[in-house]
């Protein structure tokens, strides 16, 4: 039943580290292996992601802190003395402090990485423990905080300093991108990652009605329409259908698709610009039901030149020359 | 199956895919409410009947996803199966640490068994200070101007070489006018202050321990030229008292925080077997225990300076409370945390 070994034609997922999926947009994936021996993967948070929520968090703590003290102020409970006081630890505690407790709380997840749905996870897949977050936000604060309050904050600090400190923070920012985890100083040292937290959203099966049962379909195939395509014609129809036309447009390009395939399988039976849609519909599942059968025999089809691979593969086709 | 031959003439989900979504759908949508709410409030506070449901439903959900990578071609249902078993899989096997057990093994085990093993490390940042305190306190006999190079204008508040003696006596013993929130803000100042410091100090021991050791250093010829300079105004024993009672405690705590620096600075320098990297992820660990040490260490110091220092006059009193304070802090880290923790004595095994 749980038996994971695909056919052999399927690129086999890799069970850990971490790989660059180009047929799908360039994804950035960190493979695991749970102990069920089923590979999971992570998609590795992108800059802008992370500097959003970075960003974020600076705006939720400092205007929050700010804004508290001004109610303070203006409430008038406070005496200046024990005001300052206030202020001096508040701002001292939304630099490391808050970010190690929120890390702490929401196993990994400060407001703003909340906001942005991206989440700290320890690079071995265990549990993410707590010297590994306060590592992680204490090399922040050494990264970053520090340098960029020395610049703003120290007076009189000699242009060669400012310089070297400009420098340094230009090149801790781009340390991530220098590796392949996408990690900065403090994530290697505590043995961290930044991931996208996995956003689990059902589509409906397109191949399935929302009754108990599907109505017979209005146009029918035969293998010989069938064969043509392969796993990734079907998935990008399979986005067509999930994006119903609304301008003419769209329509249009519906309506070419449709006219596409029925030239490429030589389907002979006319559909009215009308039914295009339905066609698309029956087409997919057909195609769908057929590659997915074909898949379970051992014969899984990647896209349209699938008997080409093929026969490269065996080399029939290529070396053969017919006898004159 | 009995549907299937009632009504032969209706087509039945004939898409396998489709027929083996539609069995497993309420379960691993069972499954994403679960990991929601686990998400939501900690795997701690769920029901035990969801407690129990869990891990079953997402065995499920994974034996689905393989199932379905294998049979399946629907790109919405392989998205979401993969999604929700790394979520689930984030659930299972890495939830939240509880705040209360991961203190208390912080302190109990983790802090006290850090400085145990990081003895050349501490070694580094007290012989830090003590040279720069030796130093400081040599070249002010060489010369009392050097005093003006060491000690920045501003942190010396009047109390120079120039300075009468009655004026520094009244610097040790100032009565005058503090109110205690005045003594707070004081101490809320000092606090963040050389926190700042000490995660500097701290930090920057990544550079091979050299800048760890120069800033402490530079701080002990600091501590070095005053104490000298009121050496020479015969108040050496007062000063004595005047910085021990919070001293002792502050200025271990940065000297603490440079240890720490200087664990990251041996990992870089004297990696041994390891990789740089994965020394440093090593010793990373002691030193991060270090740092939150220091840390603590100076929010006592705070407490004590802001409060303790004005309102305790007697040199006698002031000399008991800062040493008896060490003490404390010597007996927590040298007694604490002897035996094993749990998974430290699973490990072992």
């Amino acid at each position: 039943m749980s038996d994971a070994s695909t056919s052999p034609v399927l690129p086999a997922p890799p069970v850990h580290g971490t790989t660059i999926d180009k047929s799908q947009g360039k994804r950035r994936l960190e493979n695991y292996l749970p102990p069920e021996g089923v590979p999971i993967a992570f998609d590795i948070s992108g800059g802008g992601q992370r500097f959003g929520a970075q960003m974020l968090d600076l705006l939720i703590t400092f205007g929050g802190v700010t804004l508290f003290l001004v109610l303070l102020l203006w409430a008038n409970v406070l005496t200046l003395a024990t005001f300052f006081a206030l202020a001096t630890l508040l701002f001292f505690f939304v630099r490391v402090p808050y970010y190690i407790l929120a890390e702490l709380v929401w196993n990994g997840r400060t407001l703003g990485k909340r906001m942005v749905k991206i989440r700290v996870i320890s690079a071995d897949g265990t549990r993410l423990s707590a010297y590994q977050i306060t590592a992680r936000n204490l090399m922040k604060e050494i990264e970053v905080f520090t340098p960029i309050s020395m610049i703003f904050g120290v007076s009189g600090l000699p242009g060669m300093a400012t310089a070297a400190l400009l420098l340094w923070v230009l090149g801790v920012l781009l340390v991530p991108y220098f590796n392949k985890r996408r990690q900065r100083l403090g994530d290697m040292i505590a043995g961290t990652l930044v991931v996208d937290s996995p956003q689990a959203l059902l589509l409906p099966d397109l191949a399935q009605s929302k009754g108990e049962t599907r109505a017979a379909p209005r146009y029918t195939f035969d293998p010989s329409h069938l064969g043509i395509y392969g796993r990734y014609e079907l998935q990008t129809l399979e986005q067509i259908l999930r994006n119903p036309p609304q301008s003419p447009e769209q329509r249009a390009n519906v309506s070419k698709v449709a006219k596409t395939i029925l030239t490429k399988i030589g389907y002979t039976e006319t559909v009215n610009p009308n039914e295009q849609w339905q066609f698309l519909s029956d087409f997919y599942t057909a195609q769908r039901e057929f590659l997915e059968s074909r898949q379970l025999f051992g014969d899984a089809r990647e896209n349209k030149f699938h008997d080409v691979a093929n026969s490269a593969k065996t080399g029939a086709d290529a070396r053969f020359v017919p006898p004159k | 199956m009995t549907d299937h031959s009632a009504a032969p003439e209706q087509l039945s989900d004939a898409i396998r895919s489709a027929r083996f979504r539609k069995e497993r759908e309420a379960s691993w949508q069972r499954l994403d409410t679960l990991v929601a709410l686990a998400e939501k409030r900690g795997v701690r506070n769920l029901s035990y009947e969801d407690t129990l449901a869990l891990p079953s439903l997402y065995r499920q959900a994974i034996n689905s996803l393989s199932v379905a990578r294998a049979i399946s071609l629907d790109r919405a249902l392989l998205a979401y199966l993969e999604a929700l078993c790394a979520r689930a899989y984030l659930v299972v096997y890495a939830p939240q640490e509880s705040l209360r057990d991961a203190l208390a093994r912080l302190f109990i085990f983790y802090i006290p068994q850090a400085v145990r093993r990081s003895s050349l490390a501490l070694l580094i940042g007290f012989l830090a200070m003590i040279l720069g305190a030796f130093t400081g306190f040599m070249l002010f006999f060489e010369d009392p101007a050097w005093f003006y190079s060491f000690v920045p204008g501003a942190l010396a508040d009047g109390r120079t070489p120039d300075a009468s003696e009655s004026y520094l006596r009244s610097t040790l013993f100032d009565s005058g006018g503090h109110r205690t929130e005045a003594l707070g803000a004081f101490a809320a100042f000092l606090f963040s202050h050389n926190t700042q410091i000490a995660i500097l100090v701290f930090a920057l021991g990544i550079f091979v321990t050299l800048p760890s050791f120069a800033l402490t250093y530079y701080n002990g010829l600091m501590l070095g030229a005053f104490y000298a300079l009121f050496h020479d105004a015969g108040l050496g024993y007062e000063l004595f008292g005047w910085l021990s009672i919070h001293g002792v405690t502050e200025l271990s705590a940065i000297c603490v925080a440079c240890a720490g620096g200087a664990q990251l600075g041996l990992a870089v320098l004297m990696p041994g077997n390891m990789t740089r990297r994965a020394a440093l992820r090593a010793r990373g660990r002691d030193a991060v225990c270090l740092v939150i040490l220091a840390g603590l260490m100076l929010v006592a110091a705070a407490f004590i300076e802001g409060f303790l220092r004005q309102t305790v006059q007697s040199t006698e009193l002031r000399l008991l409370i800062g040493w008896g304070v060490g003490l404390g802090w010597l007996s927590w880290l040298m007694l604490s945390g002897r035996r094993q923790t749990p998974a430290q004595r699973e490990a072992s095994q």
